[in-house]
């Protein structure tokens, strides 16, 4: 009677830890070994429509064999401070499974000792914000050992501008103003018929 | 489909039985028979368009707050303009009731409102998305004409189930409008449109639904069993009571206040939910749009039978233990609403949150079918005002409760739902203050006065001079059939003693 009790006791509390073993990266436990630097027009950049330019590498003041872990690198964009103000849906967490920071993708490629360019297309579901680029060195399980960005560490410098777009299109609005007549017009006519039937004493 | 006719007269004949006055004394949910439950389902269908619609925009922020670029602050904003609208549209739109009838006045305002939903596609900024907001929302003034409808087609005995169903499936639509908005949007986007574009299109799929539902009512309904309010204002058939009056004995009736409060904190913490609750799974829990769609819909989509089954268990309650039971059972059931409303805000997992939920949701909504199972009884000549307020007050604590605690960054959303509930149960203890002379109050029983009867108490708002022109005719015959609230063990020691004070010759 109390073994079964026990044993699903004893499996729930090896889940709680598993998960507390597994989840947690936390940012600030990883150290800053890459070199990130991302160049672009000087101008608030199109979504859709500007490139940017994202290079990457170890930085050659560590030792060797600090990037010997280091499987893929995954590059994203990510919001900057001032972006994320009074927006609870992009806030920073220390601990990397909730950090809500960086939320596009640039690229994911396996990682190589030598600098690497890659050159990104401006998604079109990029929202209007500023931005820096972010670069995480990733182990073979996949899980963040390194990273390396553009800006320093207080997110200060090298911000750049993104507009996105509307999203709207003449079609569009032509269609609302269309709908929103005819429902008015045809309200009229309703409002019309009823009056002329009204003389008539037979509904 | 039994054909029943008054044999005394040559009637149009009715598919269902009805009493003297033509309004149906069955309410059979599959019919669709003219003019009793064609009406029901034209006045459930339209304001569950209009629930689609106003909560259209809430499982979709995710995608609006980034294309609109919209902050924390805006959402609040937004969420409080999309309830604030309807405060005063119920209050005006029980008057129009009145004055129109309630099928032209129903589509006239679903008709006057479908152009906002359409105007929401082409939102550009967060201004723009709080007026779309705070304009479509008028239209959730459409409950007090399905109430107003209801209560012309359907007679006492069965009332107060088509009022709970056809309220209680309008505000399915909240819950629907969650998964209906993520998949249509989901679709489009598949289609090939981009993130940004997809929503704009989404939002016609609401406003034509709307639209529709305007024109079903003008082409199908009628305003009353026997014909619509400008055919039988000409005949004389319909007697019209002075507005300054009936406005006057609605507003001077402290129950009408107090419920109005309460009921703030049961239909106004539903408005409340449906406006926070897809963005909070979203962004605790991590889900995708679609699953936090899902989970959000269940929350509205309880509506089925929880705000249907608080007006049969006020029925039940009622007749078991008049008023007295219907109160307690109101405040009980609204109570304990707070009390897993807390809950919710304390739990941290996804199953047992979206339990809780459910739980929550129940009692919430059930509380919403009691209190309009006390509405009624108010007062008689003014249940339109009264109803108004009762429904305007539920808004007005959405606005409250969206201002206080889901604006801006300042709590946490689950923080800001433990409060709410516990400002729920605060705000239900005044239910305790209701005391009907005839009948009693939470705490005390009927007063042993003699001049506490019903017929006391609905006389007292006709003056001496009404009387005298016979005006108060039908209130008398509500005081009588109101007697059954005293409930049943006092009902039947009442019935032997028939002397009915005679208050007028």
């Amino acid at each position: 009677m109390a073994a079964p009790a026990l044993l699903l006791g004893f499996i729930l509390v090896l889940a709680c830890f598993s998960d507390t073993c597994f989840a947690i990266i936390s940012f600030s436990s990883l150290q800053r070994t890459l070199v990130v630097t991302a160049s672009h027009p000087q101008r608030p950049l199109k979504a859709g429509e500007d490139k940017i330019t994202v290079t990457w590498g170890l930085n050659q003041s560590f030792p060797a064999g600090t990037d010997s872990a280091y499987k893929t690198i995954k590059v994203k964009l990510c919001y900057a401070p001032i972006s994320q103000v009074d927006r609870a849906w992009r806030k920073t967490h220390d601990n990397l499974s909730k950090d809500k920071t960086c939320q596009f993708k640039i690229v994911k490629t396996p990682y190589t000792t030598t600098n690497h360019t890659s050159e990104w297309t401006i998604e079109r579901d990029v929202p209007t914000a500023t931005y820096f680029v972010r670069a995480y060195a990733l182990d073979a399980q996949d899980q963040q050992v390194a990273y390396g960005q553009n800006t320093d560490a207080k997110k200060t410098t090298n911000l750049f501008e993104i507009q996105a777009i509307t999203g709207r299109h003449v079609s569009l609005d032509v269609a609302s103003v269309c709908f929103s007549a005819f429902s008015i017009v045809a309200l009229m006519g309703f409002f019309f018929a009823e009056k002329r039937k009204g003389g008539k004493a037979q509904q | 489909m039994e054909i029943s006719s008054n044999g005394a007269e040559t009637q149009p004949k009715f598919a269902l039985p009805v009493d003297s006055e033509h309004k149906a004394t069955e309410f059979r949910l599959f019919s669709v028979a003219a003019p009793h439950m064609r009406a029901f389902h034209l006045s459930w269908v339209s304001f569950f368009a209009c629930f689609v619609s106003t909560f259209a925009a809430p499982p979709l922020l995710p995608i609006i707050r980034d294309n609109l670029n919209l902050t924390a602050t805006d959402i609040g904003n937004a969420g409080i303009a999309s309830v604030s609208g309807a405060v005063f549209a119920r209050l005006a739109m029980g008057t129009a009731c009145d004055l129109f009838g309630p099928r032209l006045a129903s589509a006239s305002l679903i008709l006057l409102t479908a152009p906002v939903v359409f105007f929401t596609s082409i939102a550009s900024s967060p201004v723009s998305f709080l007026l779309v907001r705070f304009f479509t929302g008028f239209s959730l003034a459409t409950f007090v004409s399905t109430q107003f409808w209801m209560s012309s087609m359907f007679s006492a005995p069965v009332v107060g189930t088509a009022n709970g169903v056809a309220g209680g499936w309008g505000n399915l639509g909240g819950g629907a409008t969650q998964l209906i908005m993520p998949l249509v949007f989901g679709l489009i986007r598949d289609i090939g449109a981009v993130k940004f574009t997809a929503w704009r299109i989404a939002f016609f799929i609401p406003a034509l639904f709307q639209t529709l539902s305007a024109f079903a009512i003008l082409l199908f309904g009628q305003d009353l069993p026997d014909g619509n309010y400008k055919r039988l204002q000409k005949s004389g058939d319909k007697q019209k009571d002075k507005f300054s009056r009936v406005f006057y004995h609605g507003i001077t009736n402290y129950r009408g206040w107090i419920l109005a409060l309460t009921y703030g904190y049961c239909f106004g913490v539903e408005l409340t939910i449906d406006n926070i609750i897809a963005e909070y799974f979203y962004d605790r829990f991590n889900l995708k749009l679609h699953t936090a769609g899902i989970i959000a819909a269940s929350f509205g989509l309880a509506n089925i039978i929880s705000r249907p089954g608080g007006g049969m268990l006020s029925d039940a309650m009622g007749k078991r233990f008049g008023m007295r039971g219907r109160l307690w059972t109101l405040w009980t059931v609204q109570t304990l609403g707070g009390v897993f409303c807390i809950i919710l805000g304390q739990v941290g997992s996804l199953s047992a949150s979206v339990a809780v939920m459910i739980i929550f949701s129940f009692f919430v909504q059930a509380a919403c079918g009691l209190t309009f199972g006390v509405v009624p009884f108010v007062s008689r000549r003014s249940l339109g005002v009264i109803s108004g307020m009762t429904g305007g007050g539920g808004n007005v604590g959405a606005v409250v409760t969206q201002l206080i605690f889901f604006k801006g960054s300042r709590y946490s959303k689950e923080t800001g739902i433990t409060l709410m509930g516990i400002m729920i149960i605060c705000c239900s203890l005044p239910l305790f203050l209701i005391y009907f002379p005839q009948w009693g109050g939470m705490f005390c029983g009927p007063s042993s006065d003699k001049t506490a009867t019903e017929e006391d108490y609905y006389m007292s708002e006709w003056s001496s001079n009404e009387k005298d022109k016979g005006l108060h005719e039908a209130s008398l015959k509500f005081a009588d059939n109101s007697r059954r609230e005293r409930g049943r063990s006092v009902h039947s020691q009442t019935l032997p003693s028939n002397a009915t004070p005679p208050a007028n010759v």
